[in-house]
């Protein structure tokens, strides 16, 4: 809420300066947004008089003139304006002054004559006809100030010593947002009189009745509406305080009457409607719902289609207002409009959210209806337009006011021990101060054996029990009285889910291996599945949409962390990054049904993507076979088939039998979906799998106490037999002495025949107990021989 | 014999003085005191001389061995350091050539600040939980004190997922969820993911993190409060720091602070960072709302308690002086290698 010092200081005394006050009202709870100073764009402006006025030996049309600015000496400016005479006092941009329009002045020469400043017209200093008469003559600003001495700061000249305050008012003070409001605050705060004004005024001898009637047919909506009428309307602009308050707001000056609605909103808080009292038919005012097909054109032009769930003021045969929001253009009060029909009504602020949201309209009087209005300030507010229109002789009003109700509030008491209070707070406030802040703040409150009685007016509905209480009184007495206090109790160290301890450990390792962790968003694009190639019923697209998403960009909730991973690999090779090694660890969304109705899973996840020169599918392998030897998962490798990866180089890891992971190098189709070129790699975890392993506690195992033997064996096999395949007949053949298998050739080519490929294996055979013998060795080397025969490999002679 | 003896002493002494090379050393101890040796061979000639003579001549003989065998040693040290000194100066090397690159990650800026977080409250006492970032209406608004009409829903644009179903739009949720399961004494933060439909630019994103704090017990005030948060802001800031409550509104808190700390830039004089006025704004917090513990089953008039919640992402920004909030999600290398 923005309101000018001088509007504020109209009903509070303020003794302080405008830093003390901000920063009091800081501390009180109001926020200030900004501080402007009117005028501070103006700086080194002086009011000068001129002394002499010689013309300028080189140019016909400069004139050279001796200008008394305040000091001893003279000053010489250069002009081009000829509307002046010796004499006159005008603006005086000095040496190193700035304008409004940003214009730095400095001291210089004009046809080599030194200038040491400007003469100023009222346009440079940002002025209309409105803010000083003369300002907009052709020429130099004539001042017809009588006693200003010379070297007076033209801000003071004009009357530029205002300051916009934007105050942040918070949600559950809707009733701060207006000049009251934030006036009885600064009254509490600075401990300063406050003025309210008690509206009076005088009627005609007309009576209300013979000129309208008012039905509010849905109280529920409208729990309050107040008319009156205004004839004979004088409209004119209204003065120049009222605008310069207006304007100060953030609003704009139209004429007396729409002026007055507006400032008296400002004022109290509650929005006003002026009608054209001549446009209404059938005189007759109806608060009810749309009807089906309805429409209004308002005020701003455009025409809106209504529905049953939207209020309306209506005449006797259409609506005329979107009541809260904004007037119909048919009723709008004009130049030449002669009879007012003056509304200040209560309405639901859902509904009115609820409308102004469907139709697309906020308005400063929609906005403080959904903050929320006081239902006896309605009839306040009212009465404050009438006292303006009858002191600004804006037109004559008729004797007599409509006010339909189902029944007003009254105060309610709240009962509250002190000791209730201050054990909220921590802080010892005697008795006596917080019945008197409390009432300070018109919060009516006794005290009776330590039990405070308060009566709350319904335009501080917040304040509903002790914490609030206590806010208000701790708000006012000084939050700086607040000390801290250790923490109390056994204070044990804190523990932490058994999910997190993992999940650290996991990245500790990832770390350690090399990999970044990165940070993506939650949700993804609703195509970012199409760049994976994923078939059309893979269960990945069962993805959660957002309903009010920022864009298409970031419209689904993700299923899985891969897209993003691609994303950032991208990234990173697009600028150039030669190699990386990056992982996330996040959630996936799982719904259980959609469209959705429940919580979906949100299950632990993590994507690798690692690329670069020295990295391929089996420096990720050896990522994964880490993270699961970290996790104590029993691993099995199979083929898989993800549509996002290389046919040929990609593998699922079970865990414990469970399915854990994919990894792979990236489809190059998919690759060339994200402008990647080369080859990158991606590995997709269910880390819910993952944690979920029970690890089996590490248990020594004794250093072995003799040697090993090596023995390397070179086989021949057909070329689709696996690796693994061979190794798994190793192990069953060397039995218990097996120590490690190490693969160290694979070979195609001459010597070996088509179809065929030679693999090399180094075995290493142990015993716990003993030296191996040499039968063990040679029983051992049969087996292995005998088990490798059997899966079709045949040792190389 | 006597005269042989002293004439193979002086040119061993001679040789050995004049070796230069650790390998001239070992042939000299071969030539003298080897199996073969001169020296050796004197003392099988010494069969040749009297009973008398034999003992001293054994002895002189063996006195020269000695000799000639400390000589040798001596010489073979000596040598053998100056090669080992000679080695080790032609190895120097330029020790401002560029280290051999070792491939060890980072956290993400965000998690190595939430960690120290998590190290600090966990060292108050505090337990570290979990909530589900999908939630339901009921549990982000309506037992957070923010009925359905009520106006503080404005503060906070929410994406929604179904009816009653959105992203979270606080970890304040968390709280709830806390106080259904545990009976106080609570302690806890509950870190974590939320959302809000603003606009990305330098400041906003639709995803950020907080850590939310709750504790409740019999008899908790705004003094306690402040305690947790003075402590907090000493750990992150340092010894120096101030912590300073101002009143404000949340639907959850009442009454509810925004707490701001000495400006950590110039220590409270004023400057850019902190517009002049020397205190940052770091987090908001306040006493449990008595209706948020009523929804809970707690009785308000036997406990209180008090929440805070802190923006991780608006902490890791100012302590790294990261410039724009969207650097955290690009996830540059050359960024991330940076923490």
């Amino acid at each position: 809420m923005k309101i000018s010092l001088n509007t504020l200081k109209y009903y509070v005394d303020i003794n302080v300066s405008v830093k003390e006050l901000c920063d009091r009202m800081t501390l009180a709870g109001f926020e200030i947004e900004s501080i402007e100073q009117e005028g501070e764009n103006i700086k080194n402006v002086v009011a000068a008089r001129i002394v002499k006025i010689t013309p300028h030996e080189d140019s016909d049309h400069l004139q050279v003139c001796q200008m008394d600015v305040g000091k001893d000496e003279l000053v010489q400016i250069v002009t081009g304006a000829q509307n002046i005479s010796e004499g006159d006092l005008v603006p005086a941009a000095l040496d190193d002054s700035y304008l409004p329009n940003g214009m730095h002045i400095v001291a210089g020469k004009l046809r080599g004559v030194p200038s040491n400043g400007m003469l100023c017209s009222g346009g440079e200093l940002g002025l209309t006809e409105n803010d000083y008469k003369g300002a907009e003559v052709n020429g130099i600003l004539i001042l017809h100030e009588d006693n200003c001495p010379t070297g007076t700061d033209m801000r003071e000249v004009l009357g530029l010593d205002d300051y916009i305050i934007d105050f942040k008012i918070t949600a559950n003070r809707p009733d701060c947002n207006c000049f009251i409001g934030v006036a009885k605050e600064i009254s509490v705060v600075l401990g300063t009189e406050l003025r309210i004004p008690k509206p009076n005024f005088k009627t005609t001898d007309e009576k209300i009745g013979n000129y309208i009637d008012v039905e509010v047919k849905n109280y529920d909506l409208c729990p309050r509406y107040i008319g009156r009428v205004v004839r004979n309307l004088r409209i004119k602009p209204s003065p120049d305080w009222m605008q310069k308050s207006i304007i100060a707001s953030g609003m704009r000056p139209i004429n007396n009457i729409v002026d007055i609605t507006n400032f008296v909103m400002l004022e109290t808080g509650q929005p006003m409607h002026a009608f054209n009292y001549d446009d209404l038919e059938g005189k007759k005012i109806i608060v009810r719902n749309a009807k089906e097909g309805e429409s209004i054109t308002t005020l701003d032009g455009n025409e809106y289609k209504l529905n049953p769930d939207m209020l309306v003021i209506a005449d006797g045969e259409k609506p005329s207002c979107l009541a809260g929001i904004m007037g119909g253009k048919e009723s709008e009060i004009e130049d030449d409009t002669k009879n007012l029909f003056l509304e200040s009504a209560k309405f639901k602020r859902d509904n009115i959210r609820h409308t102004g949201r469907a139709l697309g309209i906020r308005t400063e009087a929609s906005g403080r209806y959904e903050k929320g209005i006081d239902i006896i300030n309605v009839e306040y507010a009212m009465n404050r337009a009438l006292e303006l229109i009858d002191t600004l002789d804006a037109g004559d009003i008729v004797d007599g006011v409509i006010d339909r109700n189902e029944g007003l509030p009254t105060d309610r008491v709240l009962n509250v021990k002190t000791d209730d209070i201050l054990a909220l707070l921590g802080v010892q406030i005697p008795e006596k101060e917080i019945v008197s802040i409390l009432n300070k703040l018109q919060l009516k409150t006794t005290v009776n054996d330590g039990m405070l009685t308060v009566n709350v007016p319904s335009i501080r509905d917040d304040v509903e029990g002790r914490a609030d209480l206590a806010e208000e009184v701790m708000r006012i007495y000084g939050y700086d009285h607040i000390v801290s206090t250790p923490m109390r109790g056994d204070v044990v160290r804190g523990t932490l889910l058994p999910e997190r301890i993992k999940t650290n450990k996991i990245k500790k390792l990832l770390c350690g291996l090399g990999a970044y962790e990165i940070a993506t968003y939650s949700f993804i694009s609703s195509n970012a599945l199409d760049t994976l190639n994923l078939a059309e019923d893979d269960e990945r697209r069962n993805a959660i949409k957002l309903l009010n998403p920022l864009g298409d960009e970031y419209s689904v909730l993700r299923t899985q962390l891969t897209t993003n991973m691609l994303s950032v690999l991208a990234t990173n090779i697009n600028r150039k990054v030669l190699s990386g090694r990056f992982f996330e660890i996040s959630k996936r969304f799982i719904p259980k049904s959609l469209p959705l109705t429940e919580q979906p899973d949100e299950l632990p996840t993590m994507s690798i993507g690692i690329y670069g020169d020295d990295e391929d599918f089996f420096t990720l392998k050896g990522i994964i076979e880490e993270l699961m030897s970290l996790m104590g998962a029993h691993t099995q490798y199979e083929r898989s088939t993800e549509p996002y990866l290389h046919p040929g180089r990609q593998a699922l890891v079970k865990a414990n039998n469970i399915p854990a992971c994919v990894f792979g190098e990236v489809h190059p189709s998919v690759a060339e979906n994200y402008g990647i070129e080369q080859r990158v790699y991606v590995a997709e975890i269910k880390l819910d799998v993952l944690l979920g392993i029970n690890k089996r506690k590490t248990v020594f195992k004794p250093l072995p106490k003799f040697p090993a033997v090596e023995r390397d064996f070179a086989f021949l096999c057909d070329k689709d037999i696996s690796v693994g395949t061979l190794e798994q007949a190793i192990t069953k053949g060397a039995g218990r002495l097996l120590e490690k298998i190490k693969l160290f050739d694979i070979y195609e080519g001459s010597q070996i025949p088509e179809g065929k490929k030679s693999v090399a294996f180094s075995v290493f055979l142990r015993s716990a107990d003993a030296t191996l013998s040499d039968e063990q060795i040679e029983n051992a080397t049969n087996n292995i021989i005998d088990k490798l025969e059997k899966v079709g490999a045949e040792l190389r002679k | 014999m006597k005269e042989q003896l002293e004439a193979i002493k002086q040119t061993a002494f001679e040789a050995v003085k004049n070796a230069v090379s650790e390998k001239e050393i070992e042939d000299l101890r071969v030539k003298y005191l080897g199996k073969k040796g001169e020296l050796t061979a004197l003392l099988k000639q010494m069969g040749g001389l009297s009973p008398e003579e034999r003992p001293k001549m054994g002895q002189l003989v063996n006195e020269a061995k000695s000799n000639v065998e400390n000589l040798i040693s001596k010489k073979a040290e000596e040598l053998k350091k100056k090669a080992t000194e000679l080695k080790l100066k032609a190895e120097t090397i330029d020790i401002t050539m560029p280290a051999k690159e070792q491939k060890i990650g980072k956290l993400h800026p965000l998690n190595t600040v939430l960690d120290d977080m998590i190290d600090i409250f966990q060292s108050m006492g505090f337990d570290v939980l979990d909530g589900p970032e999908v939630e339901t209406d009921h549990y982000n608004f309506e037992c957070l004190n923010v009925p359905a009409d009520h106006p503080a829903r404005d503060m906070q644009d929410t994406f929604y997922l179904g009816e009653n179903l959105l992203l979270r739009t606080q970890t304040s949720a968390a709280q709830i969820r806390t106080m259904e399961t545990r009976k106080p004494p609570i302690r806890v933060i509950c870190p974590g993911r939320v959302f809000r439909a603003d606009e990305v630019d330098a400041t906003h994103s639709p995803v950020f993190h907080q850590i939310e704090g709750l504790v409740v017990d019999k008899g908790i005030t705004m003094c306690d409060l402040k305690g947790v948060l003075e402590q907090f802001a000493h750990e992150i800031y340092g010894k120096d720091t101030n912590v300073k409550f101002r009143p404000s509104f949340f639907p959850f808190t009442e009454p509810s602070v925004e707490v701001d700390v000495t400006c950590s830039e110039c220590g409270g004089k004023g400057c850019r960072v902190c517009k002049g006025s020397g205190w940052i704004e770091i987090l908001g917090a306040g006493m449990v709302h008595p209706n948020v513990l009523r929804s809970c089953g707690i009785d308000p008039d036997v406990y209180s308690g008090f929440a805070f919640g802190i923006g991780l992402d608006r902490l890791t920004t100012t302590r790294y002086k990261i410039s724009d909030i969207r650097l955290l999600f690009e996830n540059d290398k050359r960024f991330l290698d940076q923490f």
